[in-house]
């Protein structure tokens, strides 16, 4: 089991990670912000990490790198993230909508080309042998993994409190949001920088998974993908995301698996290795027509937990839709 | 200082390029008092209360609640002084249920921040619970509270409205502005709602604006009138005197020569 995993261990670690970035791509949306600033907190976490442990925490010669250092490389990624974050987010917040997501396009674009051109980041070459706390990959899910259920759960929680509902009520309708008393501005800075901060813990993280660290990370490609882990996966609860990134992730890998074991012929495994951004804009393009909040929506949970509690109390002599104490008791614990 | 005026609107003025929106209006509303705000299509009643919820901004003019001045203040603000607002074309968080939405209403009465939001420690359990309570007690009020689980996108148009006040109503406001509450209501309901006006007041300590077009309406329910024609204020006073005042008689039925 653990064998078949460990021959993984690259993809499902880079679907988790995908899976975190999708997220941070979601938290700003829940305040109806459009944001594709990731890459660049991602890129900035990264290099905070490679420069520190290759710095700071210099492991001595035998080699040997503390999990506690990656921790606090981290922390620090996010703590830096965030200030970043709440200084960029008060500064583009002030253009909406579209205006807003081509002004996160240029920062992610401003820290690329920045880190191409400062030698702290190696230049083109970028920062490369960042050292392993862990004897293989498959043991970084150690970290990863938990990362990821931690943020679901904060998520979840926060979609059903006072800050998150804030939250929601900016995405629903801003001018009435206002008007019931809700600070725009400080909301939409704080889901920006809620996703920031994300964005640049995972980078960290990821730095080390791959060992090497360079301007390719942090990419408007890298945001356009991210885009669309959300749309299709569902923009409307955490779970859309998650599923989004873990999924289309694994997919083209899959695909390719298939192609390269004669099953699907083989201009197939060209096409989605050279070509899986067209199929991504397709997805895009078909998602948003014909199912404009993804995939995975609240309405279809509702009716997945409705199902599950039908087949667990049958009631033969009522016909499941006039079962009128349902959704009473089911809105007490909302 | 007890007679100080719940409201004072003082010269105030909006330009739209060289639209002139509303004119140098002044007027005050005393407290507990039910203030009608008519006029006919494009006399600035809207666009007046956007000035006074801040949603937009005086070209000059000036505003004040209980003698502090909000002159300039953006909607958050405002709505934290205490003044509520329906809209005219309704706008609910149409994607929550209906008890999302009043629960948001709640928003600046209650306290938990991220953490303690997202940890769920006892004290915001308390005051999720109280936020939850508050929240199916005004939909009740309204009549909503068997669909509060429901979408506020799918009520029918008059509940929308009634879900709309009820929102208000959670800011705990002290003054409730209603623009057109009325609109697509029939006869019936209309009756209904001046009861329910009423009763708003006295339950909830309110002052209240309400902009409305249907006249008898408001000449029933309302203790002053303040009327609006092209920007301008033309008459303010009790429902007798608005009623025959000769500008308001023109401004409604034309001029003399046009009626004949």
């Amino acid at each position: 089991m653990l064998d078949a995993l460990r021959s993984y261990d690259a993809l499902l670690l880079q679907m988790v990670v995908a899976a975190l970035l999708a997220l941070s791509l979601y938290l700003p949306m829940m305040a109806g912000q459009l944001s594709l600033a990731s890459p660049g907190f991602y890129a900035l976490g990264g290099y905070t990490a490679a420069t520190m442990s290759k710095g700071v925490f210099a492991p001595p010669a035998d080699g040997s790198f503390p999990v506690s250092a990656l921790l606090l490389e981290m922390l620090a990624a996010g703590l830096l993230s965030a200030a970043l974050a709440v200084v960029v987010g008060a500064l583009a917040l002030r253009l909406s909508g579209i205006y807003f997501a081509l002004a996160t396009i240029a920062f992610v674009e401003i820290l690329r080309v920045l880190s191409l051109n400062l030698n702290i980041t190696g230049k083109a070459i970028g920062i490369f042998g960042i050292p392993q706390p862990f004897g293989d990959k498959l043991s970084y899910m150690w970290v990863a993994l938990p990362l990821l259920i931690g943020v679901m759960l904060f998520v979840r929680r926060l979609e059903r409190s006072r800050v998150g509902r804030s939250l929601l009520a900016v995405r629903e309708d801003q001018l009435a949001a206002a008007s019931m008393g809700i600070d725009l501005t400080r909301t939409k800075v704080l889901a920006f920088t809620l996703g920031g901060t994300l964005a640049g813990v995972v980078g960290a993280l990821d730095a080390h998974v791959l060992n090497t660290w360079n301007a390719r990370q942090g990419t408007f490609d890298r945001s356009i993908l991210l885009l669309a882990f959300v749309l299709i996966g569902g923009t409307r609860t955490y779970l859309g995301p998650v599923a989004g990134g873990l999924a289309l992730t694994y997919l083209p890998e899959w695909l390719r698996s298939r192609a390269e074991a004669g099953v699907l012929p083989s201009w197939v495994s060209t096409f989605i290795d050279e070509g899986r951004f067209i199929i991504f804009g397709v997805l895009l393009t078909v998602g948003c027509i014909f199912f404009p909040r993804g995939l995975i929506t609240p309405d279809l949970l509702k009716r997945g937990r409705r199902f599950g509690r039908r087949k667990q109390q049958p009631r033969p002599d009522v016909t499941p839709d006039a079962s009128p104490g349902t959704p009473v008791t089911r809105g007490a614990d909302a | 200082m007890t007679d100080v005026d719940e409201l004072e609107v003082r010269g105030a003025t909006r330009r739209f390029g060289g639209l002139i929106a509303v004119n140098d209006v002044s007027f005050s509303v005393r407290r507990g008092e039910i203030f009608g705000l008519i006029g006919p299509n494009g006399a600035g009643k809207t666009t007046l209360f956007n000035l006074i919820t801040g949603v937009t901004k005086m070209s000059s003019g000036q505003l004040f609640h209980r003698g502090e001045e909000l002159t300039g203040a953006r909607p958050h603000v405002v709505a934290r002084h205490g003044l509520a607002r329906t809209f005219q074309n309704i706008r609910l968080f149409g994607g929550l249920t209906a008890l999302d939405n009043v629960m948001i209403a709640q928003h600046v009465h209650t306290r938990s921040g991220l953490l303690r939001g997202v940890l769920g420690l006892p004290p915001t359990r308390t005051e999720e619970r109280a936020v939850v309570q508050r929240g199916m007690e005004l939909l009740s009020l309204v009549g909503l509270a068997a669909r509060h689980d429901e979408k506020a996108a799918n009520f029918s148009y008059g509940d929308q409205r009634r879900l709309e006040i009820a929102r208000a109503l959670a800011l705990q406001p002290k003054i409730l502005l209603l623009d057109e509450p009325a609109a697509g209501m029939n006869q019936h309901e209309k009756a209904g709602l001046s009861e329910f006006v009423r009763e708003l007041r006295v339950q909830f300590d309110l002052t209240i604006l309400l902009i409305e077009h249907h006249v008898p309406l408001v000449m029933g329910l309302c203790d002053r009138i303040a009327v609006l024609d092209f920007g301008n204020l033309i008459a303010l006073g009790e429902p007798g005197v608005v009623q025959r005042h000769p500008a308001v008689i023109e401004a409604y039925l034309g001029d003399e020569g046009a009626v004949a």
